[in-house]
């Protein structure tokens, strides 16, 4: 069996700032929202205080679609994270939206075989309660594959 | 060219034991080294007046003590009490490839004479990454919810991405691994010295963050080395042949904290720290006689070999096959064993590996006519420099 049990796994909970706020806030509602550039266009994550390709401080979040590709990956068989123990191995993924090139996102390939996590696979995004503040994006193999 | 090509040279080398994990505090390992180089060179330890290192602890999650878990310039001082030191510095953002430029640049400016520049790193018993926290602040918010836990997965997923890309097999990585550690078998001071490791050991061994198994990571040891740096007509006065600093640079686009896997940001960081070693020096890949390229993880090389300009982009796998990485080869490549033979101790010991191929004093892995020796001490995405010694001036 080659799905990772992600059961016993204590994620550690991410802490929003001045400059991510915005994100966990869209998350916690099942939008996925990235930082934009009102200059450029240009996406980016993760949030940073100013637009890294044009340096201007105008920046807004706004929704993406949330289906996008694998961009690059690694199976995890290491126990070394004591909180991922129990899922070992499992898939960390970096995924690229079709809606924001160059935004590059950390997640998991969940219900999956971690043995589907390839580069350019398609995949949507999917949203997981940690708590009631906080809900983490992830990531599915996309249903519709055109 | 860089007008000051040629003007500092490395002198003196030192190399403290190496453990597996700490036995004794940090400091005594800084000290053997420090003390070792000095003595290389042939200085009195009161002829040192400037002292530069990059002490940052790898280990995350564990209590910062000085003089046990790093060994900063402060904990040095107070051990050495020099009683003629005029200069001295703690780098940050360019590792320790950072102090060595720092170091040669005070030497140009002439506000020391004799510098020394440690590296010692720490290997705490117990679990490398203590990661217990429940939380994750700042960078990591976006990582460690994933199970992102360490710098070795950071770098598997551009790794990932560069196979597939590349469609290249990472069993072809066998030959980084055997060849390094054949090469420490000619190092007395590699952790690994003496012990075997063959293609069949590579490729049956346990993977750790696919696709980096266990050899593709460096071992974490406790250990330091330690140069001297010295202006290039001191340094003709001194014992050891000098190896001459013909040029340097360091990388020049930092990554937003947070943002991983980006292929396109080693290519980049490697690209514009070799750019500027190569105009300063006059010299490009082909002039290239021996060359150390850091390997805290072996994808690292691949990453250097190509925006270095040694290699194609896609090509790195091909090129170190065929005996080309060998002591005779095209270009013989981490003669000294690499990180994955030494131990984790940054790559201070390729700039050592560098100078000594450069001086004729690499002892029994020397390679033979060398002139041109290329130094890549850290992965060209985290503050990547690049060096190239010299044989003779010109």
């Amino acid at each position: 069996m080659t799905m990772s049990d992600w059961s016993a796994v204590t994620r550690p909970i991410p802490v929003p700032n001045e400059l991510t706020r915005p994100f966990w806030d869209s998350a916690r509602q099942g939008v996925l929202a990235l930082q934009r550039c009102q200059a450029c266009g240009a996406f980016q994550h993760p949030p940073y205080a100013t637009c890294v390709k044009c340096m201007a401080i105008d920046l807004k979040f706004e929704p993406v679609s949330g289906k996008g590709a694998i961009y690059a990956y690694t199976i995890m068989y290491h126990a070394g994270d004591r909180r991922f123990a129990a899922a070992i191995p499992y898939a960390s993924i970096i995924v690229e939206l079709d809606d924001a090139p160059g935004a590059l996102l950390a997640a998991n390939l969940l219900e999956a075989p971690y043995t589907e996590a390839k580069v350019g696979r398609r995949v949507e995004v999917v949203f997981e309660p940690l708590n009631d503040d906080i809900t983490l994006p992830q990531f599915l193999l996309a249903r519709d594959t055109t | 060219m860089w007008e000051h090509r040629c003007k500092v040279a490395l002198s003196g080398v030192g190399f403290s034991r190496v453990t597996r994990s700490a036995e004794v505090p940090l400091a005594a390992h800084a000290l053997e080294a420090v003390k070792g180089a000095v003595e290389d060179s042939g200085l009195a330890m009161s002829d040192i007046d400037g002292l530069a290192t990059y002490p940052e602890l790898p280990a995350t999650g564990h209590a910062v003590v000085d003089g046990v878990t790093i060994v900063s310039v402060n904990c040095m001082m107070a051990m050495l009490k020099l009683p003629n030191l005029s200069w001295h510095v703690q780098v940050e953002t360019v590792n320790i490839g950072g102090a060595v430029q720092q170091a040669a640049n005070a030497l140009l400016a002439g506000v020391c004479r004799y510098a020394v520049v440690w590296r010692a790193m720490h290997n705490p018993k117990g679990t490398y990454q203590n990661l217990p926290g429940t939380h994750a602040n700042g960078p990591t918010q976006f990582t460690a919810p994933y199970g992102f836990g360490g710098p070795g997965q950071g770098m598997a997923v551009a790794y990932t991405r560069w196979l597939e890309r590349h469609n290249q097999n990472r069993e072809k990585m066998a030959t980084l691994a055997v060849t390094q550690r054949r090469h420490s078998h000619k190092n007395p001071h590699a952790y690994f010295c003496g012990q075997p490791l063959t293609r069949e050991d590579y490729l049956k061994s346990r993977m750790v963050a696919y696709p980096f198994c266990l050899y593709d990571c460096d071992i974490p040891v406790q250990g330091a080395v330690a140069i001297v740096l010295t202006t290039a007509d001191r340094a003709r006065d001194l014992r050891p042949r000098p190896a001459y600093l013909a040029g340097y640079g360091q990388r020049l686009a930092f990554e937003v904290a947070g943002r991983i896997g980006s292929l396109s940001s080693y290519m980049e960081g490697g690209r514009s720290s070799s750019r500027l070693t190569w105009e300063r020096s006059g010299f490009s890949p082909k002039d290239v006689d021996v060359a150390q390229i850091y390997d805290g993880f072996s994808a690292s090389v691949i990453y250097g070999l190509e925006s270095y300009g040694f290699c194609k982009e896609g090509e790195a796998l091909d090129f170190i096959q065929d005996g080309r990485m060998e002591l005779d080869g095209e270009l013989p490549l981490n003669t000294f064993g690499g990180s994955l033979s030494t131990g984790r101790i940054h790559g201070l010991w390729h700039i050592i590996e560098g100078a000594l191929q450069a001086s004729g004093r690499a002892g029994e892995r020397q390679v033979k006519d060398v002139n041109v020796s290329f130094v890549g001490a850290s992965a060209p995405i985290v503050q990547g420099t690049t060096f190239i010694f010299v044989r003779e001036p010109y």
